[in-house]
């Protein structure tokens, strides 16, 4: 088994790669890998709670409980969360905060590496 | 060097794919890639079928646009997440996303 990193940049609502990211993961950790996962920029939205499943949008929280459930790990972009009025006790529980280095480390350990650019 | 390339979008990458070089290359089209794998434009089909023999198509993202396997070109694979998985650890060590 392998260890998969991705880092995503791409928004939760009016982008399907977050969509991707979530669902590949979902699949490589279903096939017993090791998956981590980078939210960077528009992405850092994925890690807010109490998101609404509103009709027709995207909503990532549920299916992101489910990949930590599973042992995935998923790290926010601190200074983008931050940055777009998203703070840490707002946060889903279980998602790491942490800075681009978090993501540099995963990278070094990783046996692949995909990041799905943003908007 | 094996290079698998996510392709999620129909416009505006080709001059992107030409710089792109390995020993390996394989393209797998999602989201509004899969156009390139089930469109023909003036009865051609996307230049990108042209330029590798694997070329892999993400099932889901097919059917979400209303199309079948009977609409993708026969060169083209249909393949699932897992499949998806697979090529990822078996078959391409680098990746990149255009």
């Amino acid at each position: 088994m392998g260890t998969l990193t991705i880092g995503c940049f791409a928004s939760l609502v009016g982008s399907k790669s977050l969509d991707f990211t979530l669902k590949l993961a979902d699949a490589a950790a279903d096939k017993g890998h090791k998956v981590n996962i980078w939210l960077s920029g528009n992405a850092t939205a994925l890690g807010k709670n109490h998101q609404k499943h509103l009709k027709d949008y995207s909503t990532g929280e549920k299916p992101v409980l489910e990949l930590m459930k599973k042992g995935v790990e998923v790290c926010e972009c601190e200074a983008c969360a931050l940055a777009r009025g998203i703070l840490k006790p707002d946060a889903i529980e279980g998602i790491q905060w942490n800075a681009m280095h978090w993501y540099l480390a995963k990278i070094y350990s990783s046996d692949r590496v995909l990041h799905v650019g943003g908007e | 060097m094996n290079l698998g390339v996510f392709i999620n979008d129909y416009k505006g990458i080709i001059e992107t794919v030409d710089r792109l070089k390995a020993d390996k290359l394989g393209f797998i089209f999602i989201q509004n890639g899969v156009f390139h794998a089930t469109l023909k434009e003036q009865g051609k089909s996307s230049p990108l079928l042209d330029k590798t023999a694997n070329l892999y198509v993400l099932a889901e993202d097919i059917a979400t646009r209303g199309l079948t396997e009977a609409d993708v070109d026969k060169r083209v694979k249909v393949v699932t997440y897992a499949d998806v998985v697979d090529l990822i650890f078996n078959d391409y060590e680098k990746l990149a996303w255009v």
